[in-house]
């Protein structure tokens, strides 16, 4: 028998744009739909429901009665961000899950019992879920679409209604449960039908024949019988969270406070799906009008909003985007999270994804290509590199003993070269360098040279190097690498022993 | 722990160890409390190499094979499949000598920050993360970048000690202060020259001094001596 859970978030439009404004709970809020004249309530929080104020009434309506009414209009990047995080923590449940919209999921819980001592304590394992995404859901399970659609919108949430028993449920529930179109409730109203349970006493061929085929439907939903089967939706592929503002925003810092709360929501929700973000696109909707897009390449996936929230900094002040921001959506890339082995008798391997927030962090803090795996570079000149991505191989099972040290003198390579100026002179038929002078401890007699060393590289390509090396000991101390780089005459220290 | 034995026959009882006397043993076992230098006069100097936990300081103004000791303690980290971090303030790392020393490029993350405040909150970062061995070289004098407070290093040392880190700070004078467990100094070394007269000369490498100036357990003031072979990996 298959069961169906369904999960309901009562006025969506109001919920949804609590979810993204959590301050506002304790205010007196209405959201209201259409503009200027035909502005009009469609929800409102408990406080302004207390002072009166109902769905449907106009705006100037509810202001006369609240005079300190605040009025959201309806956000549809809200509601969609919402509906989606809805769909994620029903997909926590059950992996067939289908999208009803405005902030209704069903969910297959079929074969669920052995993860939940009973559906009651699954359904209210469902509520505490969806309120850790902020969002305050009802459900309802039953064994059709609508008879759980029904035992949702209830209050005394959650509602488990027992297979075989959806007519008995349904029976005493009035008529506009089934939400019937408008014509149907009408002459159904006429007939003297109040409940759901009197509809479905009715002789079904009677009720077709009078309301068509819609009738025969009503009669069946009646009855509890709901032949829809439920339509599973695919994973999205990437997670999107953002807002319309209230008011255009010129400075970065009251942007971040609100992109931080979205992020967080983000992460959130990869958390859930067992995601780490890649890569991060920023999308600015632009006062007049335009937009205005980023894409924020992660060096990792990670899910520490922090890192995700200084790359989104360090970008927007490289980058500002030029006008008033009025809305904006933050779309991430998921990937899965690096996983590794540990090892019991080896060197402890790093927890991949702390290393991947560490590098994160590292790059934001200090730019791109200044942190990674140093990689050695064919080629003649020394001081040639190139880094790439940190990825260390898995530690050897078993600790092994180290290699033993070659003791060979090292080099400080100096990035860029220091120009110097060099005194040759001529000694025992060779010619030898005599004294430097450069900056700081970069000058003085020299002891000792030996060289030169002719260096030639790419001769083909368009920039071409011919240096002449050689080795100077300094008389005060310090051995350097110094060269001559033709065709000029200039000289410059490019390394210093050490 | 003492019932048990005494009920089990000899043979039996000598092979039965309580979990505090196997992390004794482990402890005292010092195979893998250490990441030497493999240099061995050095490891003789600091009781056998750098200690997990510990920080150990290497200071050093002028050409004395600072940086030769930083390369070879790499080397012998990342060779052991230890992951190790080297924070460069100075950017002075060429990946060809490193590897020529025996560097797995592999297993070092090279860190390049631009001041020793970054360089500090680097290497807080990276020894949280779990690597067991942060390098830190300061680069040359004068440094860039203003001096770290001495609490940032001892807040780096206690992050080291918690997460069993072993750390080397490598700078042209003293820095880390208390926090450090020892002292190594260098001092001016001069190179050896071979080819005389009309000879070709060439570079054959230094002999390097150095000295424990401190030590939280050893006693200071004992010095030694390593030569230093010049190779040419370009």
């Amino acid at each position: 028998m298959t069961r169906i859970a369904c999960f309901y978030v009562p006025m969506f439009p109001l919920a949804a744009r609590l979810r993204s404004e959590p301050d506002l709970l304790q205010e007196a809020l209405a959201i209201i739909d259409g503009n200027a004249q035909n502005a009009h309530v469609i929800a409102a929080t408990r406080r302004a429901r207390t002072k009166g104020i109902v769905p449907g009434m106009s705006l100037a309506q509810a202001r006369s009665i609240i005079p300190k009414l605040i009025a959201r209009p309806r956000d549809t990047e809200c509601e969609r961000t919402a509906q989606e995080a809805l769909f994620e923590v029903a997909e926590t449940f059950s992996p067939r899950v289908e999208d009803a919209g405005e902030g209704i999921v069903f969910v297959d819980v079929t074969g669920m019992e052995r993860h939940f001592d009973s559906e009651t304590d699954l359904a209210r394992a469902a509520i505490r879920a969806a309120a850790r995404m902020g969002l305050t859901a009802r459900v309802g399970i039953a064994a059709s679409k609508l008879a759980a659609r029904v035992a949702a919108e209830l209050p005394h949430s959650p509602i488990i209604v027992e297979a075989g028993k959806e007519s008995e449920f349904l029976a005493p529930l009035p008529l506009a449960r089934l939400t019937p179109e408008l014509d149907a409730a009408t002459t159904l109203r006429r007939w003297g039908i109040g409940s759901i349970g009197e509809l479905a006493g009715l002789p079904e061929s009677e009720v077709a024949s009078r309301l068509g085929e819609l009738g025969r439907e009503l009669h069946y939903a009646a009855r509890g019988i709901d032949p829809r089967p439920l339509i599973p939706r695919p994973l999205p592929p990437d997670f999107r969270e953002g807002m319309e503002l209230e008011w255009p925003l010129v400075a970065l810092e009251p942007f971040l406070f609100i992109a931080n709360a979205a992020l967080d929501r983000l992460s959130q929700r990869m958390e859930m799906q067992g995601f780490a973000c890649k890569r991060l696109e920023l999308t600015l909707a632009l006062e007049p009008d335009g937009f205005y897009a980023r894409g924020i390449g992660l060096p990792a996936p990670t899910r520490d909003v922090k890192t995700m929230l200084t790359l989104l900094r360090l970008d927007l002040e490289k980058n500002p985007p030029g006008a008033p921001v009025v809305g904006f959506s933050l779309v991430a890339h998921p990937d899965r999270p690096r996983r590794a082995q540990l090892s019991l008798f080896g060197p402890a391997a790093l927890s991949p994804e702390k290393l991947a927030t560490t590098i994160a962090r590292l790059v934001s803090l200090l730019g791109e290509n200044r942190v990674g795996m140093a990689m050695s570079v064919d080629g003649h000149l020394p001081e040639r590199y190139d880094i790439a991505d940190y990825a260390p191989p898995p530690p050897p099972e078993t600790r092994r003993k180290p290699q033993k040290s070659r003791a060979l003198l090292a080099i400080r390579v100096l990035r860029p070269p220091v120009a110097v100026e060099v005194i040759t002179r001529e000694a025992e038929g060779k010619t030898q360098i005599a004294s430097i002078r450069g900056e700081g401890d970069l000058s003085g007699p020299v002891r000792m040279s030996s060289g030169p060393w002719r260096v030639e590289s790419g001769w083909w390509s368009d920039a071409p190097a011919a240096r002449e090396y050689w080795d100077v000991e300094l008389e005060r101390g310090g051995i350097y690498r110094v060269y001559q780089a033709a065709p000029s005459t200039d000289w410059f220290v490019d390394a210093r022993y050490d | 722990m003492r019932e048990l034995r005494a009920a089990l026959g000899p043979s039996i009882a000598a092979k039965v160890r309580s979990g505090a006397e196997l992390l004794r043993s482990a402890a005292n076992s010092g195979q893998t409390s250490i990441i030497p230098t493999t240099l061995e006069p050095i490891d003789a100097l600091l009781g056998g190499g750098l200690q997990r936990g510990k920080l150990v300081e290497l200071v050093s103004r002028f050409a004395s094979g600072r940086f030769s000791i930083v390369l070879s303690t790499l080397a012998a980290a990342t060779t052991m499949g230890e992951a190790a971090a080297l924070i460069d303030l100075g950017d002075h790392f060429d990946p060809q000598l490193a590897e020529e020393n025996g560097v797995d490029l592999r297993r070092l993350l090279w860190v390049r920050p631009r001041s020793v405040k970054e360089a500090v909150m680097s290497a807080e970062m990276i020894t949280a993360t779990g690597f067991q061995l942060v390098v830190v070289d300061v680069g040359l004098h004068p440094l860039r970048g203003r001096r770290a407070p001495e609490a940032a290093w001892v807040r780096l040392a206690r992050t080291a000690e918690s997460h069993g880190t072993a750390m080397l700070v490598s700078s042209p004078y003293p820095l880390t202060g208390t926090a450090c467990e020892a002292v190594l100094k260098g001092t001016i070394a001069r190179a050896s020259w071979i080819g005389r007269g009309k000879a070709p000369r060439l570079l054959e490498g230094i002999d390097m001094n150095v000295t424990l100036e401190k030590h939280r357990h050893l006693k200071p003031g004992s010095s030694t001596s390593v030569t230093l072979r010049f190779v040419d990996a370009s």
